[in-house]
């Protein structure tokens, strides 16, 4: 069966670094893959590679099977991205904000369809017809999920999504992010949130300096033990 | 497409900034236009109004008189070109070139450039109208309008969203773009059309208007397209699209002008009164052949005319006052040679700035351009001419005055 979301061999070479050095992973249907990394460890290159911004040096990324260089329109309709401080305009108003960015996708939704989605991320009813611009930094995060939520992808990208939200935000985030990966959503997190990837990945990859260093899944429907990626990630942080 | 632009004209009415410039874009027009109006409509009631002085005065003076020579000296006439249903939007050579003439059968050359200082203001500085607008302060506001539209959104961050949102980037930047450029356009365009009807102007002429409107904001809009591509800030993509506005507004007209100039010496004509004036006054204190002998060269069916027996005779005074205009004939030609020279050089040159070339496009539809105004300067030769065909068979064979023929005088016809 075919991987909605594969790094085959993925090098990527910028301005003579390399940033991403032979990584290979999948996400299955329904499941969190968590790119544990420090800063420029190559996370956010990775989901970038996905979206057909940045072009492989080496490898190939697929998504859904089909290589994103040879179709890249086809990858990002398929892709939700949330990128790190998602930053929607300021000037609209949630609905309006909604309103244009599921346009731009190609797609449509009742007001009722939107108040579903922003129920769900829990943004106050009141909040709804302010701008943006009064927001606070989970309530933009909240908007721009739920935008997520409407597009209805089969993939969603997040990078660094919990970045600046209070800790109750945060456990209300992936309560949510659990919830799509049960209705089918395949889900690739980059973060280096060792506490936050535990919680709610199926599986976490440890990056390093561009190289896939370590992997560790969620067994037996237990959660990945903390302790073990920290120290993990500790260490490889060290080296 | 259309559901794109849709979207792009209802996020376009949410951009404070945007609808700014926009604003700011239909009042600069509206009051273009509004300049222009007013304009013609003065040059036309001047028009109106010497007209009436005119036939008024020339009844005036031609009432009493008992000579042809007498007749002739005395009656002005007014020659004048009219502005046209367009010029309104581009009064172009009409500020440096005079376009109205009080005329007589004095030597004419001198009568046509005691005038050509005239407006020298405008000439210098320019004035305010729709084709100025067009050429040089659209592609302003269309690079205010266009310039960060890619980079703003680097800079908050929203870039990699909206592109990997819309699946293609030409989903997303090109009807941006194209919203922002139909509304520049159309509120720029829309006082024009509306000028246009109340001064009657061809409807033809404001689709040509139209049509060099819209492929001067494109070729300004792709111009924006390339330099925004480049991942800079926001302040140096504005700095460089500002900086080659500069150079292909001002510095390329100024430099090809001056470069035009140098390479085209004219004399000016101040020269050509100056020479003629010296050629009419040394007339006075020459001997008479010397004065006849070169008018009989050119008027031979008046030879057995040009004998001079008093001290001052009416056909000797025009005799000299035409070979005035002989002696300055060359200049004259060259004068005009070299403006329509420059003009042709100009129009080439114009290929290296947009702005220039719409300018100029104005001002042919307006007829306003240069050659419209050396056009009128041979009209009102012509019409010189005619009076001087009126009066030589009736002044040289020293034919009885009789005011009755005077009904038969040439009357100044404007281009139509």
């Amino acid at each position: 069966m075919t991987s909605p979301l594969e790094a085959r061999s993925l090098v990527l070479v910028r301005e003579g670094n390399t940033v991403l050095d032979g990584v290979s992973f999948t996400a299955e249907q329904g499941e969190i893959f968590a790119l544990l990394g420090g800063n420029g460890a190559g996370k956010s290159s990775t989901l970038l590679t996905f979206l057909g911004f940045l072009d492989p040096s080496g490898g190939e990324v697929l998504v859904n099977g089909t290589s994103v260089t040879s179709d890249i329109a086809a990858a990002r309709n398929a892709i939700a991205y949330l990128p790190e401080a998602a930053s929607l305009y300021g000037h609209m108003t949630a609905y309006e904000n909604l309103d244009y960015f599921l346009d731009l996708a190609g797609k449509s939704a009742s007001k009722d369809e939107i108040d579903a989605a922003l129920d769900r991320v829990a943004l106050p009813q009141e909040a709804r017809t302010r701008r943006l611009q009064s927001y606070s930094k989970g309530m933009r995060q909240k908007t721009a999920i739920a935008l997520a939520l409407l597009r209805e992808t089969p993939i969603l990208l997040l990078d660094e999504p919990t970045s600046g939200l209070d800790p109750v935000a945060i456990d209300e985030f992936h309560d949510l992010v659990k919830t799509l990966a049960e209705g089918g959503q395949t889900v690739l997190m980059v973060t280096h949130d060792v506490y936050g990837a535990c919680q709610v990945a199926d599986r976490v990859g440890l990056l390093r300096h561009g190289k896939l260093v370590g992997s560790f899944a969620a067994e037996n429907g237990k959660r990945i033990d903390t302790e073990t990626v920290h120290a993990a990630f500790a260490e490889r942080q060290a080296v | 497409m259309v559901r794109n632009l849709i979207r792009e004209t209802r996020f376009l009415a949410k951009d404070r900034g945007a609808i700014f410039w926009l604003f700011l874009a239909f009042l600069l027009s509206v009051v273009a236009v509004s300049f222009g109006v007013a304009e013609v409509r003065e040059q036309r009631e001047t028009i109106a109004a010497l007209l009436e002085e005119d036939a008024a005065d020339r009844a005036n003076a031609l009432e009493g008189q008992e000579d042809w020579g007498s007749a002739a000296y005395y009656a002005f006439h007014l020659t004048y070109a009219p502005p046209s249903d367009f010029a309104f939007a581009a009064m172009g050579q009409r500020d440096s070139s005079p376009w109205k003439h009080r005329v007589r059968m004095l030597a004419l050359e001198g009568q046509i450039h005691e005038a050509d200082t005239r407006n020298a203001d405008f000439g210098l500085v320019g004035r305010f109208d729709f084709a100025f607008l067009a050429a040089s302060v659209a592609p302003l506001l269309l690079i205010l309008l266009l310039y960060d539209l890619r980079a703003s959104e680097r800079t908050m961050r929203r870039h990699d969203l909206l592109v990997a949102t819309a699946g293609s980037p030409r989903s997303l930047w090109l009807p941006r773009a194209l919203v922002r450029v139909a509304a520049l356009a159309l509120l720029l365009l829309i006082p024009l059309w509306i000028g246009t009807l109340i001064e009657g102007a061809a409807m033809g002429l404001a689709l040509q208007a139209t049509a060099i409107m819209v492929g001067s904001l494109l070729i300004w809009w792709l111009i924006v397209d390339l330099v925004s591509r480049v991942d800079a800030s926001p302040s140096i993509l504005l700095t460089s699209l500002i900086g080659l506005w500069l150079a292909l507004a001002i510095v390329i007209p100024a430099v090809s002008k001056a470069a035009i100039e140098a390479g085209n010496p004219v004399p000016d004509g101040g020269e050509i009164l100056l020479l003629q004036r010296e050629t009419v006054n040394d007339a006075w204190d020459l001997p008479k052949e010397a004065t006849m002998e070169p008018f009989v060269e050119r008027h031979p069916e008046l030879a057995d005319h040009t004998e001079i027996e008093e001290g001052f005779e009416w056909k000797w005074y025009y005799a000299f006052q035409q070979v005035g205009d002989q002696v300055t004939e060359p200049l004259v030609e060259e004068y005009r040679d070299v403006r329509l020279a420059r003009d042709r050089q100009a129009g080439t040159a114009s290929l290296l700035s947009p702005m220039s070339m719409v300018e100029r496009a104005f001002e042919q539809l307006a007829e306003t351009d240069a050659r419209s105004m050396i056009a009128y300067e041979d009209r009102v030769r012509d019409y010189h001419a005619d009076l001087r065909a009126f009066y030589y068979p009736l002044m040289f064979p020293e034919e009885p005055y009789d005011s009755e023929l005077l009904d038969d005088l040439p009357s100044y016809t404007p281009a139509s």
